[in-house]
């Protein structure tokens, strides 16, 4: 799994991590790239947490090696690593003002007062917050300017490695999409490492180089996001991404499959090497309801339940008249489509659109 | 080491020496002869046996009796401001609260002499009586009321705030939420309220109830010679009677009737909790 | 309905705490009030005033030793107790441990033991020990209810205490002493002063423990029960007083300081 990167920064070797009976961490193997936005993504319990406390140096793997920059540092404590983690609670300290807490490593580190006071106001200008923000209290800060507070005093450490606990989680949705720019942006000027880890597919698409995803402990995927968009290698990806339709199916000729559940047969346009049986992907944006999808090859009939505004988009819910299953459509706003509930309709898609994945 | 481990150690230290070694030493000797002052020698259960024989049961008795009866007033006086201090009073809780914290940090001897100084013949309490009426007061210094009385003022505020935590644990949502479904004032009261609350009462009731077990200057000094307490008793035997073993037994029988209520206590709350508020 | 009858629930509910907190204060004004009373054996009302009582208590050496004795005790009890609960806090609400809820049970054990009894098995246990009693026996009675008392103080600050806030402060390079000077103990300040104001004035006015445990020194609380119980003198309400006095002090100030501390805090932090 462990694919190669030019000039890898921090790699994993066999990453173990047990509680217990538990293994939360279970082999994982991977290299980090220098300079790379890297995001681990994985629903909760996935074991992503475990790993970024490992690779900070808060937890210790129970097997397998941490390399940095070729020098294993399994045993290196965080204090000691020139590494740093913005956590997901931000852990500001706040008894000390917006400036004392970016100033902190650097007083950690012995700089002198006037060093660290204009590196301090440097940071601030650089994460645009205001000057005068330098002797106000963080618990004074909005949810927004804390966030870069917090950046500012991880930069202000000036670590290798830049690691990122969901920080972005309790902030409401239109700020965070803002923020997850501006931490792109601020990757690209600073041109450190950062490895993030988050629960939103979407939100490591947004940023990230490459994304590496978690389930169960185990690695399941490492890719660019488009190949994870794309070229998912399993349900449990393409499931992650959000909303899909998912068929059960068997292999039953070339690129020709068959529904398990009502035996109805779907073109392919790719197989996976030795498919036998799997499942097919089929993204509610790319499926076609109406007259629209009558020329298509892969077509399914039923009934319009109920549909829902997306906004830009009309979503529908479909039963299949053949085994009842709820196929989710998409159609944009100017589509035509004059379909009304309860109505009898087709839909369909066609074969290259569709992904099909052994498991 | 885990640093959890490596914090508790010097507090488990301390109690180790300072706590359950005096405990086993009053347990040794509650084994012991009566009247001698050696751990080193047969184990006997005399002493045990001197409970019946020596009315021994009488004190202690007394003592249940009278801390029921204090934790019954406590739970019924208490309520009404627990109920304000945790629903009504707002910013004003705070104020209370130091208000009520400020006599605990008063020597309780002082106190109790305060409420002396009122019950006595020709005092506060009898000399307003004749001042305002013209009527002389019974004597009301050295009787059971007045250990009562002490008990219930002593160990108000460990009934109180006790009471404050469980009551701000009953989320308003749900007692609006019965009201919505009809419920009435007694029913939300009785399905809601007290069953939500219950943890803080129950630490109320049974702190209170094992303080004023093993209480011992309200029956001195307020009760006079009226009554004789456990802990009066215990006192007696290891000064003037110089009887070691004998308040030993004493102290365990006290020991292990409040330990095993306080065992029960803990068995039943979660102290992160209600002292975390998690 | 329900609005109509918190009406009238509230103000019923206001006047009984006013009553409480009447019955609470009562007989501490009855013992300053007495303290002023010319007559050797007191009666209401008070017809003659003198602050005699007073001036002879400043000039009593008795007095004056018996209120450095409760002082010394106290303070030595607070410094220790808050050194030991500050870490025991620390493992009662703090960290994660295997034996954390079996150490919390411990701890308060204690807070619900008769005191009285405590101090008796504390006095066999120093004489099977062969330590004569003084003072400092005292010291060590008082931490052993006062020790937790603290830890519990101390416990409700940490549990709102972020732990990630220790974590950030490692992460970036600080060590265990510069973490807990520059993030763990600013933070837990306020726990540590009140824990440190109940300290002292729980020892200042302990009478259990004490009686068992002082040997031949005495604090104040010791002697006003003596004096109580035999040999009533008009000075039992004047230090009794004095003591009251001495503990309004002690809260009146720290709570000032503290202010003060917060709001110079707060001011800085805008």
């Amino acid at each position: 799994m462990s694919n190669g990167v030019d000039e890898p920064v921090l790699q994993l070797r066999n990453i173990t991590k047990r509680f217990g009976n538990f293994t939360a961490v279970d082999d994982v193997s991977l290299d980090i790239g220098n300079g790379e936005f890297f995001t681990l993504v994985g629903p909760s319990g996935s074991g992503k947490t475990t790993m970024i406390r490992m690779l900070v140096g808060m937890d210790r793997p129970t097997g397998g090696d941490i390399v940095l920059r070729g020098q294993r540092i399994n045993d290196v404590p965080a204090a000691k690593r020139p590494t740093c983690m913005v956590f997901q609670s931000l852990a500001l300290f706040p008894h000390k003002t917006v400036g004392e807490n970016i100033e902190f490593p650097m007083k950690i580190a012995g700089v002198d007062p006037a060093r660290r006071r204009a590196r301090a106001e440097e940071l601030l200008v650089q994460l645009r917050l205001p000057t005068d923000y330098y002797s106000k209290g963080v618990n004074q800060c909005s949810g927004g300017e804390r966030q870069r507070v917090a950046l500012a005093r991880a930069l202000a450490f000036d670590p290798d490695i830049l690691f990122f606990d969901e920080p972005l989680s309790a902030l409401d949705f239109r700020l965070r999409k803002t923020l997850e720019k501006e931490l792109k942006d601020i990757h690209r000027a600073t041109k450190k490492t950062f490895v993030y880890i988050t629960h939103s597919l979407e939100e490591a698409m947004v940023m990230s180089d490459r994304i590496g995803i978690m389930d169960f402990g185990k690695m399941v995927q490492v890719g660019t996001p488009y190949e994870i968009y794309n070229e998912p290698n399993g349900k449990f990806v393409a499931q992650f991404m959000g909303e899909v339709n998912t068929v059960e199916v068997a292999r039953i000729g070339d690129k020709r499959v068959q529904s398990v559940t009502d035996g109805a047969e779907f073109a392919v346009s790719r197989e996976p090497d030795n498919f036998e049986r799997g499942y097919l992907i089929i993204r509610p944006e790319i499926v076609k309801i109406g007259r629209a999808a009558e020329d298509l090859p892969n077509k399914v009939q039923g009934t319009v339940y109920n549909d829902y505004s997306l906004g830009s988009r009309i979503q529908y819910q479909v039963r299949a008249d053949s085994d009842g299953y709820q196929w989710l459509v998409e159609r944009l706003q100017d589509e035509p489509y004059e379909g009304k509930l309860d109505d009898t309709v087709r839909i369909g898609w066609r074969p290259e659109d569709s992904i099909l994945v052994s498991d | 080491m885990q640093p959890g481990v490596r914090a508790a150690i010097p507090a488990a230290a301390f109690l180790l020496i300072g706590f359950a070694g005096p405990l086993l030493m009053v347990l040794g000797y509650s084994f012991m002869p009566p009247r001698t002052f050696s751990l080193a020698q047969a184990p006997t259960f005399a002493n045990f046996i001197s409970i019946v024989t020596d009315s021994y049961y009488l004190s202690f008795v007394w003592s249940v009796f009278l801390s029921l009866i204090a934790v019954a007033l406590l739970l019924v006086i208490s309520y009404p401001v627990a109920y304000g201090m945790a629903k009504m009073f707002g910013p004003w809780a705070n104020v209370v609260t130091m208000i009520i914290v400020v006599p605990l940090l008063v020597s309780e001897n002082i106190r109790l002499f305060g409420w002396v100084l009122v019950l006595l013949k020709n005092g506060i309490a009898d000399g307003s009586m004749q001042l305002l009426f013209g009527v002389q007061l019974p004597s009301l210094l050295y009787t059971v009321p007045a250990i009562v009385l002490g008990l219930v003022y002593v160990y108000l505020p460990f009934m109180l705030f006790p009471l404050v935590i469980g009551l701000s644990m009953v989320p308003d949502t749900l007692k609006e939420a019965a009201s919505d479904l009809g419920a009435s004032r007694l029913q939300i009261f009785r399905e809601i309220e007290v069953p939500l609350a219950m943890p803080g009462i129950m630490i109320g009731c049974m702190l209170t109830f094992i303080l004023s077990l093993g209480s011992l200057a309200e029956s001195k000094i307020l009760g006079g010679q009226t009554v004789i307490m456990i802990a009066d008793d215990i006192e007696s035997a290891f000064t003037f009677a110089q009887n070691w073993p004998k308040g030993a037994m004493l102290s365990v029988i006290l020991i292990v009737f409040s330990g095993s209520l306080v065992f029960f206590l803990f068995r039943r709350i979660d102290l992160d909790r209600i002292i975390g508020r998690r | 309905m329900q609005a109509g009858k918190k009406n009238y629930a509230k103000p019923l509910i206001i006047l009984w705490t006013v009553c409480i907190v009447m019955f609470l204060y009562t007989p501490m004004v009855s013992v300053v009030l007495a303290s002023f009373s010319k007559k050797r054996y007191f009666q209401f009302p008070v017809v003659n005033w003198t602050t005699r009582w007073y001036e002879k208590a400043f000039e009593s050496l008795s007095v004056r030793d018996l209120l450095t004795t409760s002082f010394s005790v106290a303070l030595l009890v607070t410094v220790l107790s808050v050194v030991l609960a500050f870490f025991g806090a620390l493992a009662f609400a703090r960290y994660d441990w295997k034996g954390r809820k079996l150490f919390q049970k411990i701890i308060l054990l204690p807070i619900f033991f008769p005191q009285a009894v405590l101090g008796l098995a504390l006095l066999l246990w120093f004489s099977v020990l062969g330590i004569t009693t003084s003072w400092m026996t005292a010291v060590f009675a008082h931490m052993v209810w006062i020790v937790p008392i603290v830890t519990l103080i101390i416990s409700i600050q940490v549990y709102s205490f972020d732990p990630s806030l220790e974590e950030a402060a490692v992460d970036m390079g600080a060590t265990r002493l510069q973490t807990l000077r520059e993030v763990t103990l600013p933070i837990l300040s306020p726990g540590i002063i009140s824990g440190s104001v109940f300290a002292f004035l729980l020892s200042w006015g302990n009478f259990p423990l004490s009686l068992f445990s002082t040997g031949a020194d005495q604090t104040v609380p010791e002697w006003l029960y003596a004096k109580m119980v035999s040999g009533y003198t008009p000075m039992v309400p004047t230090l009794g007083s004095l003591m009251m006095g001495g503990a309004t002090i002690t809260l009146f100030v720290s709570y000032v300081a503290y202010t003060l501390y917060r709001g110079r805090q707060k001011r800085r932090l805008t």
